[in-house]
Formats: structure tokens, sequence, C-alpha cells
């Protein structure tokens, strides 16, 4: 079974390590000139999609094509997918993807309000240090490098799975049939697309289906464009034939303050003020890892809670979506001025919990058994003075540590390493310069 | 299984640069040995907290970690100028720190406290010849 979005274009892989020095968790590796990826390893971070200059790294969604096999398909936006458009409103995002075939489409946000108003609960009735849970990236990277931190992620769903258990709850309660219904997200990463198969911390995710957001941009644009040349008054577009499904009392009223989620610090924003002074907001991958590390040994203190994402800027830094992340944060934060208050709702209604805990994925261990695991250090320590230390990566691991795990893990052997090659290619040419000139005693005169 | 060394490092005066190294470090290896993740937790507070004990407070030093399948030992030892009031140094909020590294946000006197909390066994020897050596033992 799939486990993860990220993929491998092999003819387009030059083999050029870039992507193995990027990665984040030492999870690829070059053999034989390609790009491979360690499931166990990736966290769908899709650092080496941004890094590779070959475009060999992708990652593919659903598309619109299985749009036809459903009677009933739910589109559901995330806050960020509004930072794509500049001028545009969410109204007319909504009637495009109306247009588009969708029978429903709901905003992501109105449970990340809800979500901020659980939040602010779970923190006031829990002691301690917490960390946000919304990014899947940030959850999985702490359960493979940072399992000692598990016990600080808040035990919540993100608002994407909160939105869709409610919403497949409405459905089910409108008598629709399961199977003519969908519920299609819009990502904006690879990681989102992963908990729908893969998920973390619940049974099943209650999303079906996901499209990533350029192919979304790119469609509803087409529409927005139709309309415009169509010359005829939006008035009317509304109410023609080719878009039956689109009546007014399907326009929900939009969650504008739920929208801030879409990028960094959003979500603090909408926590009390009284916890503004000990919340932190940190995105990147790089910028997260180093923050867990210091976590890890305790080394940030007055904080309660961290809003970590592993995409720069946060969701708006998806490397799905079409602006970039800082003018899409200002679109957002242009976008926050419509809206003064939440939307009014119910915030009892949505399930939060989740309801599997979230285990700790024990990569590294060099052995089962203690004492060979001793007996393997010490052999690693061993190569890793056996290696130059340069880190070049030409080897096709990362650093050359990592080359020494994999030579004591049998995955690699020394002579990967070039210098080492080189150096027992010196050593082959004096042994066989030595051989050749001690040729036996009776040959010495005879020229 | 016996008792074995896995780390040896020395620590210099005012090094912030390296602080943090020799615990990163333990907590990586001990990682690889299938140490379970609340324990390495609690070793790695201790041995960051150690560590930073030297490069603020001691003339230079350094850190070894002792594994054996019961215990992991983290020795932390410097060449003084030893500690002036033991209990003093274990009082909560209690810090010789100068200002300046209290601006760099240690020295809040919580250091040998948390190094307390975190290990199962403490045993501090200081001397004001000879420096300091501080045992932590954290129980597998």
């Amino acid at each position: 079974m799939q486990k993860h979005s990220v993929l491998l274009k092999e003819k387009l892989c030059e083999g050029c390590t870039n992507c193995v020095k990027k990665c984040p968790t030492k999870a690829i590796r070059v053999h034989q000139g390609k790009a491979t990826i360690k499931e166990e390893l990736c966290i769908d971070c899709a650092e080496c999609i941004r890094t590779c200059a070959y475009h060999a790294k992708y990652s593919r969604t659903n598309t619109f094509l299985e749009l036809a096999d459903y009677d009933y398909p739910v589109i559901l936006i995330p806050p960020s997918f509004y930072g794509q458009f500049d001028g545009i409103k969410p109204e007319e995002i909504h009637r495009a993807l109306y247009k588009i075939g969708f029978k429903e489409v709901r905003d992501v946000a109105v449970a990340a309000e809800a979500l901020s108003w659980k939040t602010k609960t779970y923190l006031k009735d829990n002691p301690g240090m917490f960390i946000s849970s919304s990014c899947p990236v940030v959850v999985r990277m702490i359960k493979i490098l940072y399992p000692e931190l598990l016990g600080h992620l808040l035990k919540l769903k993100a608002p994407v799975e909160i939105m869709a258990e409610s919403i497949k709850t409405e459905l089910r309660e409108k008598g629709l049939a399961e199977e003519d219904t969908a519920l299609f997200f819009i990502t904006p990463c690879p990681a989102k697309n992963t908990t729908i198969f893969n998920p973390m911390g619940i049974e099943k995710s209650f999303l079906d289906k996901s499209i990533a957001v350029d192919l979304v941009y790119q469609e509803i644009l087409k529409v927005l464009d139709e309309e415009v040349n169509s010359n005829d008054d939006k008035e009317l577009i509304t109410n023609s034939t080719h878009s039956d499904a689109i009546d007014r009392d399907k326009i929900t009223p939009i969650p504008y303050k739920g929208f801030s989620w879409g990028q960094s610090e959003g979500e603090l924003s909408l926590l009390d003020d009284d916890l503004s002074k000990r919340t932190l907001s940190v995105s990147g991958i790089h910028n997260v890892k180093d923050l867990l590390e210091e976590l890890s040994r305790n080394n940030v203190k007055g904080i309660k809670y961290f809003e970590l994402a592993a995409c720069n800027q946060g969701c708006v830094g998806g490397v799905f979506n079409v602006a970039n992340p800082y003018q899409a944060k200002h679109n957002i934060l242009k976008l926050l001025d419509e809206g003064k208050n939440m939307i009014e709702q119910d915030f009892s209604k949505y399930n939060y919990d989740l309801t599997k805990d979230l285990k700790a994925i024990q990569i590294d261990r060099l052995d089962s058994n203690m004492e060979k695991a001793m007996k393997k250090l010490i052999q690693l320590e061993k190569e890793i003075d056996l290696l130059p230390g340069l880190d070049c990566a030409a080897c096709g691991a990362p650093d050359c540590k990592t080359l020494a795990e994999d030579i004591v893990n049998g995955r690699g052997k020394r002579s990967d390493c070039i210098f080492v090659l080189r150096q027992q290619v010196e050593d082959l040419a004096d042994k066989m310069s030595e051989l050749a000139h001690a040729l036996p005693p009776v040959m010495r005169n005879r020229k | 299984m016996n008792e074995q060394e896995i780390l040896a490092k020395k620590i210099e005066k005012g090094d912030f640069q390296a602080g943090g190294e020799a615990s990163s470090k333990l907590k990586d290896l001990l990682r690889k040995l299938g140490v379970e993740s609340a324990l390495i937790r609690k070793i790695t507070i201790v041995t960051y907290e150690l560590e930073m004990n030297i490069i603020i407070h001691s003339l230079g030093g350094e850190i070894r970690a002792l594994v054996s399948d019961k215990a992991v030992r983290v020795i932390a030892n410097d060449n003084g100028p030893g500690i002036d009031n033991l209990k003093k140094a274990f009082q909560p909020g209690y810090s010789t720190a100068s200002d300046e590294v209290r601006e760099m946000g240690f020295g809040a006197g919580m250091g040998l406290n948390n190094v307390e909390h975190y290990s199962d066994k403490l045993k501090v020897e200081s001397n004001a010849d000879k420096g300091t050596i501080i045992q932590a033992i954290v129980e597998l």
C-alpha cells in the first residue's frame, strides 16, 4: 500500500544528491544514479520537491476526473487557498467551485474557528507545554525524530478532519448514501494528501480525495474568465441553467477569522490575549527541527503553546500553491479585515479529540538487543573515523556519519566513499609498482 | 552488559557555540542503542545542564557518558574553580552567573535542580583546588 505522496520520476533523476542533502530526516540515498526514498523515514515535507532542479521529485493527487464518479461531491477549501487570489472574493471562489460541479463548497476555516475555541479550553485545563498537531509533517517528524516530545502534542484533530467528520454526519442525516458522496479536499501539500490514506491519531480519515491547489486554481480562473467573457451580469449567471446547483442559500457565511490559520501565527492570533506572550510560531521544516531539538533538551522556557508549520510562512508555503508564500500571506492578512468576528455556530457539535495514540516510530536503533547494538555502535564510531568527514554526499548518503551507519547496517560499503576509493586505488597502484620492481633474482641482470 | 564509555567530549570555558553538542550526540547514540525515548529525554536534559554548567561556571572540563544495560552514567568533570557553597548551589533560583550570561538566557539558577530532578542518583564532589565532579545516573 502507498504510504507517502512524494514520488520520483526515475527518468528525470540525475542522481545529483541535492535532495539527499536537504532531506530533514535523511530519508534519501542515491544508488545507481537514482534517488530512492526510504519510506519509513519520509515525512512528506516536500523539501526534495522544492530542491530538485530536474523536477524528478513530484507528488500526485486526485484530479477533477474523479468528480464524475459521485452524485454528491463536496469540496473542502483550506484557509491557505484564499491566499492564492488577489482581488477575487471568497464568494466568487465558492461560486466557481459550484459551477465546476461540486454540490457543496465548504470552508475548513469554519472548523478552524471552532478548534481555536477548543484549543483555548484545552490549554487552560492541561498544565505543561503543548505543540499544535495541525501540521501532519510536524507530527510525523516528532514520531520519528523526537518521540520524547509526543506527549506534548495537542491531542486534537486538524481542522480539516474535524470539518470532514461534521460534513459526513450532515450528509448522512440528509439521507445521502455513503457511496454517492465524496469529500474532496483542496490540498496545499503532499502531507495532507498522505493523511487521507495514512492517517495519524484517528482510525480513518473522513476525507475521500484530494486535489492539489494548482489544479483547482487553474480551473477556478477558467470558470471566472468565462463569466467575464460571456458579458453577462453575475446575477444572471447565478440563475442560468449551467449552474442549477448554485442557489443563494448555499452560499454559507464566510469564516474570515478562520482564514488566518492559512499562514504562520494565524492559529495563535485566535487564542486568548493572556496567552499571547506565551506562544511561539515557527515555520519552515529546518527551523522546526532546530526548535524541536531545543525543546528536547528543555531549553525553551516560558512558552505554553507552539504553532509549528513545516512550510515557510505556514500552509501558504505548501508546495502545491501557486502564489509565493509572502504574497499569499499578504493576501490572507488583507482578507482578515473583512470579518471582525467569528461566524456563529455551535462549537460543541464537533468531535475534536484524537481517537488513537500517536506512537513513536523507532527507526535508528542498531539492534533490538542492546549488547549487539553496543557492538555495532563501537563499529560505527570506527567507521566514522575512517571516513573523511567532508559530507560531500558523493557516496549517495547525505553525510559521512550516515554512510557509516549504512555500512554498519550492511547497506553500504567503504568504497562508496570516493576518497576512500581513491586511497584504495593509490595503495593498489603502489603495491603493483612494488610488485613490478620485485622481479625474481634470475631475471635481474638479463638486460 | 558491562559498562561501556560511549561519549567523552572536552568542553571549553565560555564556548557557547558548542553548547548542546554533547547532549545532542549522546541523545543520538542512545537512540541507536534503542533506549526508551522518555529516558533519553531525562538524560538529554541532565547532560545539557551539565555541559552548560561547565561552559558558564568552570575553567573548562569534560563530559563523559557510560552505558550499561542497567543505567546511563553522565560524568561532568571540570578543572575548577569548584562550587563555594554546595547547599546554596542547589537552592532554586540561586546562581553565580554573570549578568552577561543571564542576558543570554542562562543562569536562572535552576541548572542543578534540573539535574537533580531528572536523574535517579546524583553525586557531587567539589573542591576549591581540583574542581567539580558531578555524576548523574539515570536508570534504564
